[in-house]
């Protein structure tokens, strides 16, 4: 075993140049032990007790199975039994075996020596694959962990690939499929550019499932070695893992290597099942939304146009005395055709990101009075107060913006309450001085809690009111005001009835004395 | 209609319906009417006609609207009503700022465009000895510089005074925020609009019967001041 096996991750080569003195290290030291043992038992102990030197030998060799690795001991071993024979065992300085029993103590303690170095060279090696396992674990535990904190895709391949480099010392680069899944593309955690012999290897890996690169068979060309990440029989990646130009890459750190690109294949398959569901999710809102809108629109549309063609072919028709009730429903009709079409261009402005308000100092009351005045028809089953106080500061606002979102809100108060309950417009500064507000309330049956939740959404029409109208109009309304840097508020009128409330910014002009 | 022959009206707009309907409104009025159905037939045919007044749409299919009012006041003073869309403030000022004289929005009734084409029109018959006009109860005399209302004179300052009479100089026509700050502020007084909004304020007040409802000072939405010729 090299000392580059022993380590997980493998050494640099700067460690690979130290690798020798460090083994040497162990071969001075067993060397020493057994120079000590041999100056020790020949100065101290009598020429008789040659027999308790082998011993003491054995005792020194054993000793160095717990610092050194299988060379060293063996070493030690064969060197201290030939100094034995040519130190101690008589006649001295001559390899000359002179009794039998010298002989049988002499080979005894040669093999006693070589099988203890083994024994406990296995027992170490055993060891050493226990830490192995269980940094292999650990590693893979952290993966684990990783990818499941992780809460995108991205974060987790970040996460993983980052693992890798500081586990292996290398710079790591993963691919993944495409949109077709016919191509690969880089990702942007990769710690490098995946070009030429590399580039051509993970896209054999990608096609073939197989590994590839430095330390395989295939494409041993380039300088990284390629995983293929597979999720039932699909390729869906490529993992590639660049190690310094001296390390090796063991059978472990392999093993270990295709576990994280399992790992990694599955987190990027949940990744896409993921995006699949979402997708389809989308879509069916949208086609929801879609038929939604254009069921409404169609009605909206057909409705006024329906009565617009009756109206016209019976007006030739029609006793002189009908023809002002007929004229009117063509009326009513096109105002209805018109607020229509409008709430759909509104809706449209608001959507294309073409809305910019041009804010300017405006007349409170006269926004006010605009906004009455276009929706005069529609509130004409209904008195309306308006409670503007006398020192109504000027407003800065967008005059028509604003103009829309009152228009709408007087409209949708018009439209869902009963004929004949009062509607309130107010308007005011409030409390603080920060904002305006322009407030509508009326006694109609005001919102149910599941209503109020989604006002302000395209589409909602509070399905308990008049079934009519896009559903446009709240949503514009805050659009409008958005865009202005204000808030809209929906509540609840303490008489009872609803109340929007509708905020703008409020600031004071600088008002020098005009001349 | 004053005058005993009567006012050539050119209409230039490209949908062969609406150029039916403007006939149709403006014969009834006894206009004589011209059509032309693109920007550059308008041109020439205002060139060759020499028309009373010009109606003109803004979203023609060959020339911008603008551009036409541009071309056209390179030599011609003819009063011009442009027909606009809703929510096109910017159209509007911008066409107001070419040149025209007044703008309508579609959709529109026969009457605001007869109200509006007439309001125009006078501006090529200035009644020069015009020296009193009735508005409502009020009553301004230019040469006096005097207003009443129903008979009692009304205190005005300066400003007020020539704010209400560049507007009824100009009545029935629209008059932008920036025209009257320039006429009555100078150049660089253009982005004050809040002394205007104050100055109308106290004219409401001094002269329309519900200041908070106004009758006759109306505003135009985004655009500027109208005074409704009653």
């Amino acid at each position: 075993m090299t000392s580059s096996q022993k380590n997980a991750h493998p050494p640099t080569l700067r460690e690979r140049l130290l690798a020798w003195p460090e083994n040497w290290r162990e071969y001075a030291l067993a060397g020493s032990v057994v120079a000590v043992i041999t100056a020790a038992g020949w100065k101290l102990l009598p020429e008789s007790y040659y027999l308790s030197v082998g011993l003491i030998y054995l005792l020194g060799v054993i000793l160095l199975c717990l610092r050194v690795g299988r060379g060293p001991v063996l070493f030690a071993g064969v060197l201290s039994a030939f100094l034995w024979e040519y130190v101690f065992i008589p006649p001295h300085f001559k390899f000359v075996i002179a009794t039998l029993q010298d002989g049988l103590f002499f080979s005894t303690y040669f093999v006693v020596a070589l099988v203890a170095g083994e024994l406990i060279a296995r027992i170490r090696a055993q060891a050493e694959n226990e830490r192995q396992r269980e940094q292999r674990a650990t590693a893979l535990f952290n993966l684990t962990r990783a990818l499941a904190e992780a809460r995108t895709l991205d974060e987790a391949v970040f996460a993983a690939l980052r693992q890798v480099d500081g586990l292996f010392g290398a710079q790591t680069s993963l691919a993944l499929a495409d949109e077709t899944g016919a191509g690969l593309v880089a990702h942007f955690s990769s710690s490098y550019v995946l070009e030429g012999a590399d580039r051509a290897a993970a896209e054999w890996v990608f096609r073939h499932h197989r590994s590839a690169g430095r330390f395989a068979t295939n494409r041993p060309d380039g300088t990284g070695y390629y995983l293929s990440l597979v999720r039932e029989g699909q390729a869906i990646g490529v993992l590639g893992v660049k190690l310094p130009p001296s390390a090796a890459l063991s059978f472990g750190q392999r093993d270990l290597l295709e576990a994280f690109a399992r790992q990694l294949a599955l987190s990027v398959e949940r990744e896409h099942l993921r995006a699949a569901s979402e997708r389809e999710k989308l879509l069916a809102e949208s086609e929801k939304l879609h038929r939604a809108l254009f069921d409404s629109v169609s009605h909206e549309l057909r409705t006024p146009l329906a009565v617009i063609n009756a109206s016209t072919e019976n007006l030739a028709e029609a006793d002189p005395s009908l023809r002002g009730t007929l004229v009117k429903e063509i009326l009513t009709a096109v105002r209805r055709l018109n607020r229509t079409v409008e709430n759909l261009l509104d809706q449209n402005r608001l959507e294309s990101g073409l809305l910019k308000p041009r804010l300017d100092w405006c007349d409170a009351g006269d926004i006010i009075n605009a906004a009455v005045e276009s929706t005069h028809d529609a509130l004409d089953q209904h008195p309306l107060q308006i409670a503007v106080p006398d020192e109504m500061p000027l407003v800065r606002a967008d005059f028509a913006l604003t103009e829309h979102v009152l228009a709408n809100l007087l409209h949708n108060a018009a439209h869902y309450t009963p004929a004949g309950t009062p509607v309130t417009l107010s308007a005011g500064i409030e409390a603080g001085g920060r904002r305006i507000f322009f407030q509508v309330d009326d006694r109609g049956p005001g919102f149910s809690p599941v209503v109020r939740e989604r006002l302000f959404k395209k589409f909602a029409r509070d399905e308990g009111g008049r079934p009519a109208g896009l559903g446009l109009g709240l949503s514009i309304v805050r659009g409008f005001v958005v865009a202005q840097g204000g808030e809209v508020v929906a509540g609840e009128n303490p008489a009872g009835g609803a109340r929007i409330t509708v905020y703008l910014p409020h600031a004071t002009p600088k008002l020098g004395s005009p001349t | 209609m004053t005058s005993s022959h009567p006012f050539r009206v050119l209409v230039v707009d490209d949908e062969v319906q609406l150029r039916r309907l403007l006939r149709l409104a403006l014969e009834a009025a006894h206009y004589e009417v011209y059509e032309a159905e693109t920007g550059q037939l308008g041109l020439s045919e205002a060139a060759s006609l020499h028309p009373d007044g010009i109606v003109l749409d803004l979203g023609l299919p060959d020339l911008d609207g603008r551009e036409v009012l541009r071309r056209l006041r390179e030599w011609s003073q003819t009063p011009v009503l442009v027909l606009t869309v809703r929510d096109g403030e910017d159209d509007k000022i911008g066409a107001l700022d070419a040149g025209a004289d007044d703008y309508l929005t579609k959709p529109f009734s026969g009457r605001e465009l007869l109200a509006r084409l007439r309001a125009i029109l006078r501006r090529v018959q200035p009644a020069a000895e015009e020296t009193v006009v009735h508005i409502g109860e009020v009553e301004i005399d230019f040469t006096a510089r005097l207003v009443r209302r129903a008979g009692a004179e009304v205190k005005l300052t300066a400003k007020e005074y020539d704010l209400l009479r560049y507007l009824a100089q100009h009545r029935g026509r629209v008059v932008t925020h920036q025209q009257i700050l320039r006429e009555l502020w100078g150049a660089n007084a253009e982005d004050n609009t809040h002394y205007l909004r104050v100055y109308m304020t106290h004219l409401r007040q001094k002269l329309e019967p519900d200041p908070r409802i106004p009758r006759f000072l109306k505003t135009e939405s985004g655009v500027g001041y109208r005074l409704v010729d009653a």
